[in-house]
């Protein structure tokens, strides 16, 4: 899970911008990309000093200008469970294909290896059967 | 192991993964939290974290939860000693009894900063910081 997939999954939470000036912005997140750019919607503005607000409907932040993200704590769990959900779908699907595919491909493999009278550990490509 | 892995960010942070870490930023901040991920600007995300203030020999901590922090503003990324870290000795109290203090000390010191950079830039010709930089 990287911070930047963690952002991501962030979408529609609240979080907690703060810029490296020292103003740090309330808002929903609406978007974000590669860069850490982002869109929050519904936004409260502080300045550095933490005694002026401003009220905004939405608003563009440039990445580079972030210092951090501070997002709701329980996103993480959230995130990871989707991640093992997603890797488990993955796997029993791959493990359909390849315990299916395994009983064509071995018999072919031995009649290439014999011609050539090497052994046949030899004939196979290393890592090539999982 | 070691070897094999260059020594970049990538390289060198895996080890600190799920591991209790001290972070400091530029801004001066102190956060402790566990360490999630990272990515290869040093991105962080830091999960359960609490941010320290210290003057002279007590601290207060405050928790602040989950952190993205932006690897640019990361001073310091330090591994936490579960064994020794209670035998440092210093004093917790209230975050709002310490945070007068703290408040104090940054401006003292960002007073003195100025001034300094004032002499150096009148007296020895010396550039003035902050074109670009911390501002934002």
């Amino acid at each position: 899970m990287l911070p930047l997939s963690l952002l991501n999954a962030a979408q529609n939470k609240p979080m907690l911008v703060e810029l490296k000036n020292g103003e740090t912005f309330n808002g929903h997140l609406v978007n974000c990309d590669n860069f850490m750019n982002i869109t929050l919607r519904e936004v409260y503005q502080t300045n550095a000093e933490g005694d002026r607000f401003w009220q905004l409907k939405e608003c563009y932040i440039r990445g580079s200008t972030i210092k951090y993200l501070r997002v709701p704590e329980p996103l993480l769990d959230a995130v990871k469970d989707e991640q093992t959900r997603a890797r488990e779908a993955g796997r029993s699907a791959r493990g359909a294909h390849v315990s299916g595919g395994r009983g064509g491909r071995g018999a072919p493999a031995r009649g290439r290896g014999g011609p050539r009278g090497a052994p046949m550990r030899g004939g196979r490509g290393r890592g090539r059967g999982m | 192991m070691d070897s094999l892995i260059p020594f970049t960010t990538s390289g060198s942070l895996v080890d600190c993964v799920d591991r209790k870490m001290l972070v400091v930023l530029r801004d001066g901040r102190k956060l402790q939290g566990v360490l999630r991920s990272y990515d290869q600007f040093a991105n962080l995300v830091l999960e359960d974290t609490v941010e320290r203030i210290y003057h002279q020999d007590v601290f207060a901590e405050l928790h602040r939860g989950l952190f993205l922090i932006r690897g640019e503003n990361v001073v310091l990324l330090g591994e936490i000693d579960l064994d020794q870290e209670d035998e440092v000795p210093l004093r917790q109290v209230e975050w709002a009894a310490l945070e007068p203090y703290h408040k104090q000390e940054v401006n003292d010191k960002k007073y003195r900063e100025e001034a300094k950079a004032q002499i150096l830039f009148e007296r020895r010709g010396f550039c003035k910081e902050g074109g670009e930089g911390d501002g934002y």
